[in-house]
Parts: C-alpha cells; sequence; structure tokens
C-alpha cells in the first residue's frame, strides 16, 4: 500500500512550472569509444527533446547506448559531436537544472537518510537546520518519513533506491534523469515503486527523462516513449502514448496499453534479437582466440 | 503510513559461551603453575625465570613509580609524533597513488617491495639526518608506519564504489568537498585499518630505536634493566608494554568496528 | 610510435619509476657536490656506489649472507613445523580454538622483537637468540592461516570423499590438507616475512651475526658509504626473497 504526500503548494512545488521554458534539446550526438578492437560507435546522430512538464522513456535492448546517453546528458562524459541544452544553456559538465538517478546503490552508506537526502544541499551551502527541513520534505515524498536517522544498510533495496530518488529531487533539477532506476528491484516492488514516481511527477509536474529497458514500465509511466536501435545507436521510433492522465497502476490492464507494449515489442525484439546474435559471434571469437 | 520495509538491523553481539571461558582461564592458570614451578626449581640459572612474587612485585614497584610515567611519556611522544608524521605523509601519497593509474603502477611497486623490509637497519641514518635525541626515535616510527599507511590507503582509494563518485560529480561537489565529504569517508574502512597496522610497526620501530640507543622512554629502561640484570623488572616493563600495544590496537580495531553497523 | 601508444605500453610504468629513481640519485649527488646537502651526512651515491665492491670483498659477504640465511632458515623450518601442527592442533580440537585464536591474532600484532633483550639473557648472544626471535614473530601468522585454510574447504569437497567412503585419516590426508595447502602457503610465506625481518633487525640490534651485524659494524666504523651501500644490499636481499616466494606462490594456486 503506498500512499502520496500532498506538498503544501508553497515552497517545494513552486520551483517547477511549464512556463519555465526549460526545454532539453538533444541535439545530433554521436559518441565513439576507443577499444581495443576499434572504434566503436555508441551513439550514431541521436536527437531529441523533452518538453517542461513531460515525461520520455528511453528504450532500448542492452549495447544500444542508452548509459552513454544518459552521461552524456547529464555531463559526465564529454568527447562528443553535437550539443545538449537546456533552456538556452549548453551542457559543459554536469548542470544545475539536471538531475540524476543512478542504476546502481548509489546512497552513502555512512550518512543517515535524512543526511543523504540533504546532500546537495549540504553541497550548495545551505545551514544544517534548513537543508534538514527541507531534506524532510522529499522524505515524505517519497514515503520514508520516520525513517531519518536510520542508516542505509537498514533498508531494503527498494527504501535505497526512493532514498536516491529523494536526494535528487532535493536539488530541485528542471530535468530530472534517472538510468534504469529500478533495474536492481524485484518485479513486485518495481511496480510499486514505478506508481510512486508517477504520482511525484504529476504532482510536481516534473520534467522527467527516464532510461529503461522494460517495456511495460516505459508505458506505463511515459506520455512518450523513443525506442533505440542496437549498436551503433539510433532513434528508431518515437510512440506518443495516448493514455490519459492522472495514470495509475491500474493502467496496465486496458486494452490500449496491451496495443502499444506489443507495438514497441515488435520494434524492439528485432533489436534485441540482433543484439543477442552480436554476443553470441563475441563469445565465439573470443573463445577461438585464447 | 511508509511501506514495511524489510529492516536488516545489525545481529547482536554474540555472548561467549561458558566453557569457552573455561579453558582460557584454565590455560592461564596452567602456564602460571609451570611457570612458578620452573622459577622455584632453579633449573635455569638465576632470575631467567624469576618467581611471580618477584614479577608482581617489580610489577608494582614500576607503576607507582612517576619516573616510569615520565619514561612512558617520552615514549608516547615519540610514537605519537612519528605516526602523524608517517601516517599522514603516507595518507596523501596513498590518495596521489590510488587515484592515478599510472603513478600507481609506476611508483606503487617501491612501496610494495620496501615495505616487508627490517626498517631499522635505516637508523644508523636517522641518527646521522637527526641526531642521538629524540628526533632519530620519531624517524623511525614514521618510515615505519609509512608504508602501510600509504599502501592501505592505495587499495582503498581504488575500491571505492564508483558510482558514489558520480554522484558527487552530478551534484557539481567541488574538489574539496569531493575529498572530504565522498572520498575520505567511502575509505574509512582501509585507512582504519592502515592506522592500526601502522600503530603497531611505530611502537616497534621507536622502541627499538629507544633500546640501541637513546638515554629515555621504554626502550631505553628496558635495555637499562637488561644491563643491570634486574629481570623481574624487564618481565614487568615487558608485561605493560605487551597490555598497551595490544589495547591500542584493539581500541583503534574497535573505533573501525563500530562504524561496520552502517556498512552495507 | 605515437605518445599515446608509449604511455600505454607495458614497460613504461617500469621505467617512468626507475627513471625517476635515477633522476633523484642523480639530483642528490648534484647537490652534495654543490654543498647543498653535507657530505658528512649523506655520502656521495658515487662513493656508495663504489662501497658496493669493497665491502662485498672486504667484508666477507658471502659467508655474512650464509650465516643469516641459515638463521632465516632454521627459524623458517621451526616455524613452518610448529606452526603447521599447532594449526592443526586448534582446528581439531575446537573448543581450543575459540579460546586461543584470538591470543594468536594479538600476538601477530604484538611487539614481540622487543623481548630481544629477554631472550638475549637466555640464550647470550648468539645464533639462538636470532633464530628464537624470528621463530617467535613468523609463528602467529602460520598457526593463524592454516586454520583458516583447513576450516574454510568447502563443504561439498569434504561430502565427495565421504560418498566415496574415506576414512578419518584418508579424507584429511586426500582432501582437507590438499585443499588447504595454497591458505597454509600463504601463512608460512608471511611467517618467513616477519622471520626475515626480525632476524636481519636482532642481528643488528645485538651485533651479532650476519648482514644485520654488517650495517651495525659499518655504522660503528663511521663509514659511510659502506653503511648505505650495506642497507642498500640488505634492501635488495630481502626485495629478491619477497618476490621469489611470491614467485612461489603464484606457482602454487594457479586455479583458486
Amino acid at each position: 500500500m503506498v500512499s502520496v504526500t500532498t506538498l503544501p503548494k508553497s515552497g517545494v512545488a513552486g520551483a517547477w512550472s511549464s512556463a519555465d521554458g526549460g526545454t532539453l534539446v538533444v541535439d545530433d550526438i554521436v559518441k565513439q569509444f576507443d577499444t581495443p578492437e576499434g572504434p566503436l560507435v555508441a551513439l550514431d546522430h541521436v536527437s531529441l527533446s523533452v518538453r517542461p512538464g513531460e515525461f520520455l522513456a528511453v528504450i532500448g535492448p542492452s549495447g544500444c547506448g542508452k548509459s552513454t546517453l544518459f552521461n552524456v546528458i547529464g555531463g559526465l562524459l564529454d568527447g562528443y559531436q553535437g550539443a545538449v541544452t537546456v533552456g538556452s544553456e549548453t551542457v559543459h559538465g554536469p548542470h544545475a537544472a539536471i538531475g540524476m538517478v543512478f542504476q546502481e546503490e548509489s546512497t552513502f552508506p555512512w550518512r543517515t537518510v535524512i543526511e543523504n537526502v540533504a546532500f546537495p544541499l549540504e553541497i550548495a551551502g545551505m545551514s544544517k537546520k534548513d537543508r534538514f527541513d527541507k531534506a524532510r520534505k522529499f522524505i515524505a515524498l517519497v514515503g520514508l518519513t520516520g525513517f531519518e536517522k536510520r542508516y542505509p544498510a537498514e533498508l531494503s533495496g527498494g527504501m535505497r533506491q526512493r532514498v536516491a530518488i529523494a536526494r535528487t529531487l532535493a536539488s530541485e533539477p528542471k530535468i530530472l534523469l534517472m538510468d534504469e532506476p529500478f533495474a536492481s528491484l524485484d518485479e513486485q516492488t518495481r511496480l510499486l515503486l514505478g506508481d510512486k514516481v508517477l504520482q511525484i511527477q504529476q504532482e510536481l509536474k516534473q520534467t522527467t527523462l527516464l532510461i529503461t529497458h522494460n517495456i511495460t514500465e516505459a508505458v506505463q509511466l511515459a506520455d512518450r516513449i523513443l525506442v533505440m536501435t542496437y549498436r551503433p545507436g539510433r532513434v528508431k521510433r518515437i510512440v506518443t502514448i495516448d493514455l490519459p492522465r492522472p495514470r495509475s497502476s491500474d493502467v496496465v490492464s486496458s486494452e490500449a496499453f496491451g496495443r502499444y507494449v506489443a507495438q514497441i515489442w515488435n520494434d524492439l525484439r528485432e533489436e534485441a534479437t540482433r543484439g543477442m546474435q552480436d554476443e553470441e559471434t563475441r563469445a565465439l571469437h573470443a573463445g577461438e582466440a585464447s | 503510513m511508509a511501506e514495511a520495509g524489510r529492516l536488516n538491523l545489525p545481529a547482536a553481539p554474540t555472548i561467549r559461551a561458558e566453557p569457552v571461558t573455561v579453558v582460557r582461564v584454565g590455560i592461564i592458570i596452567l602456564i602460571l603453575v609451570l611457570w612458578e614451578a620452573i622459577a622455584q626449581s632453579g633449573l635455569l640459572y638465576r632470575d631467567v625465570v624469576p618467581s611471580l612474587l618477584a614479577i608482581g612485585t617489580a610489577l608494582v614497584k614500576l607503576l607507582s613509580t612517576s619516573d616510569y610515567y615520565w619514561h612512558l611519556s617520552v615514549t608516547a611522544s615519540e610514537v605519537g609524533t612519528g605516526l602523524a608524521v608517517g601516517g599522514l605523509s603516507g595518507l596523501l601519497v596513498g590518495l596521489v597513488l590510488g587515484g592515478n593509474r599510472m603513478l600507481s603502477k609506476s611508483f606503487e611497486p617501491y612501496l610494495y617491495y620496501l615495505g616487508p623490509t627490517p626498517k631499522i637497519i635505516f637508523f644508523p641514518v636517522m641518527i646521522m639526518w637527526f641526531g642521538v635525541g629524540p628526533g632519530s626515535k620519531v624517524a623511525m616510527g614514521a618510515i615505519s608506519c609509512f608504508f602501510p599507511i600509504a599502501l592501505s590507503t592505495a587499495a582503498g582509494m581504488r575500491q571505492i564504489d564508483r558510482v558514489l563518485i558520480r554522484v558527487g560529480q552530478s551534484f557539481r561537489a567541488n574538489a574539496w568537498q569531493m575529498a572530504t565529504k565522498i572520498y575520505l569517508p567511502a575509505m574509512r574502512h582501509p585507512i582504519i585499518n592502515g592506522v592500526r597496522l601502522g600503530l603497531g610497526v611505530a611502537i616497534i620501530g621507536t622502541l627499538l630505536a629507544e633500546t640501541k640507543l637513546s638515554n629515555r622512554g621504554v626502550g631505553f629502561l628496558i635495555i637499562q634493566a637488561y644491563s643491570l640484570f634486574d629481570m623481574p623488572r624487564m618481565y614487568a616493563m615487558l608485561i605493560v608494554l605487551f597490555v598497551v600495544a595490544i589495547g591500542a590496537n584493539a581500541l583503534v580495531g574497535r573505533l573501525g568496528g563500530l562504524s561496520t553497523i552502517r556498512q552495507r | 610510435m605515437t605518445v599515446a601508444a608509449i604511455t600505454r605500453s607495458r614497460a613504461f610504468p617500469l621505467a617512468l619509476g626507475l627513471g625517476s629513481l635515477l633522476v633523484a640519485v642523480l639530483v642528490v649527488e648534484a647537490l652534495i657536490r654543490v654543498g647543498v646537502i653535507n657530505r658528512f651526512i649523506v655520502p656521495l651515491p658515487s662513493q656508495i656506489v663504489m662501497a658496493f665492491e669493497r665491502v662485498i670483498v672486504e667484508e666477507d659477504i658471502a659467508d655474512r649472507f650464509r650465516l643469516t640465511f641459515f638463521e632465516a632458515l632454521t627459524a623458517g623450518a621451526m616455524i613452518t613445523v610448529v606452526g603447521v601442527l599447532l594449526g592443526l592442533l586448534l582446528f581439531r580440537i575446537n573448543i581450543l580454538r575459540q579460546a586461543t585464536e584470538t591470543w594468536v591474532a594479538a600476538m601477530a600484532s604484538a611487539p614481540t622483537v622487543l623481548m630481544y633483550p629477554l631472550f638475549l639473557v637466555i640464550f647470550g648472544r648468539s645464533a639462538w637468540t636470532i633464530i628464537m626471535m624470528g621463530f617467535v614473530a613468523g609463528l602467529p601468522p602460520v598457526i593463524l592461516k592454516t586454520i583458516e585454510g583447513l576450516s574454510a574447504t568447502r563443504r561439498v569437497l569434504i561430502d565427495v570423499g565421504k560418498s566415496f567412503k574415506l576414512t578419518g585419516p584418508q579424507l584429511f590426508i586426500k582432501v582437507l590438507f590438499p585443499a588447504a595447502l595454497p591458505t597454509i602457503f600463504v601463512g608460512v610465506r608471511l611467517g618467513l616475512i616477519f622471520t626475515l625481518i626480525n632476524v636481519v633487525g636482532v642481528e643488528f640490534l645485538i651485533n651479532f651475526g650476519g648482514l644485520g651485524q654488517l650495517i651495525n659494524d659499518l655504522a660503528e666504523r663511521y663509514d659511510l658509504p659502506g653503511t648505505y651501500a650495506a642497507i642498500c644490499f640488505v634492501i635488495l636481499v630481502s626485495v629478491c626473497f619477497f618476490v621469489f616466494t611470491e614467485w612461489i606462490e603464484r606457482w602454487l594456486r594457479p586455479v583458486d
């Protein structure tokens, strides 16, 4: 049973608004890596845009360059052609308007929940009282009130991811960037957490870009879905999800939902198969070489 | 109403089973009885194995004279200073080597292979450079503890969970914030273990130097007792030394152990 | 070759390390000649290099090396035999293990070498003081690692042995002990290192024996270049020993 904590209209929610003009534009990115086997093109002329308040999901098979895209937009990778802009500013390195939630366990094990969530505010120089007050609001938002003084080791995996999400939200980013945040969780937790994220996003009108390999998750949460090809990563198709908002997890049982999932799987299957064959070929060659 | 999550609480400390304590006490009593038997038998020449009473008396005498505590404080300050100098430089070198692959591959082997050498052989050089006073003793302690601390720190840098660094970068922490809020806390275990090891070898290095050439400190007292053939006194001092050294080691270990409750 | 290719080659770090050392030595040489560093405190590196040959020829290096080697070997044999046996005993008698394992661990980090004046009284100024000190220092790691090796044998291997109806002693000789051998060797190696450190160290301290005594001797004669050369020589021996044992360990556990 997941509950939603409604935030007071002042303070936090006012930080975002559709009139902000904070559109994320990814313009013609080409990113290549030098590997011992030769140059590898991870992203091949990838472009996309996310409108303020929109929830965009990027889906693709393993090896399609999703994580590379995540790191490029987040400013943790450079050496690419093309540009990433937020509003009118170009992204060079981690940008204040972009918040990242990572796939792996990323909470600081030596800090309590509230110290974790207050971390970005601490970096920004906020006083202890102020940042703890603010952190408590976000802890309530993800439904972890009461766990402020606990350490991550005392929490479950799903709870730790919620702490990570609260921590990123505490920095009030215009754009929330998430790289398969539920990948390490079991199915039930994943569904419930997905619900939670949806509620938060709808409430805060948070512009979100979610990277995932899970079709159901993408259709459940997104306004639009970008399907990527297998390496080299290109945009294969953009699908607009016309399911009604506000959405809850009940939407998964609707007919329209099923059709969207089938459609996307159709596109994805081709890419996933190519990916698998490629893996097998490489494993075969690696075995022969040794 | 918050979602009920699995709370992985730390396990309660195990209570020592009765039989173990009995065995331990039994062993200690056995040793003491054997000791006293040898002492009384006159098998080994006079005073090599003094009676327990003699050792006990010497121990009481030792701990009740302020003279001893003065020497103890001299040694303690030498060890402390040596640990500070060696520890800080070890930490810095470890941070640099751990953070850079190329530097690590080029220079860390020197530390790795120089580590297991007897540092006391450097003592004549230390005397030439720092004189016959406390300087050379501090230097011995410093070079003894430098190596384990540098090596543990370098290894600690390398085993930091990379994602934690990316979190810091994504929140645009500056270099100082990265170092103090992310790198150092993430390395607390290897660093504490390194310091624990460093403390042990710093004590040994400093004390050996004192036994070789000094006119103050616990090491000096030990060698003095030897030259005066005051065996009960020597035993008493060795007992105190071992208790203090093992106690200090356990204390530092506890410091590291306490924080493991919070470890994933 | 491009700069990038050179930096990435495997020899580069080695070259960088050795090169830096060489540069440092040359800088020290220059500073001493110029007078910035007092040549009565730090002798010219060139003099140290020359002293190497002198020390080897005049100071009977071969005999000294043999003596140190003999002491270390004796102590090493003792720690291996006694250590493995004690480790076995503690492994078999669990209550003893529970009672004493932490004591042995404490001894491993305790300043046992500080007992050398005591051993001087008991054994006199002789090789036996040195050997016994080496023995005491190197014993704990062997015991601990033997216990660890024996208790870490995977359950399934013991079950395989039992399923083939091996008797107790057979199970031990054919399954437990071979499985524990790599870890036991790690312990012996650690113990040998501690032993060697203490052997050379005590030789220096009591001014008796082989290489350690040589350093003491040269220092007391104020033969600066000789002292430095002897120290370098001992470091060399220690490093070679360390590398040698590492090589054997790697050879002993190619698959684990």
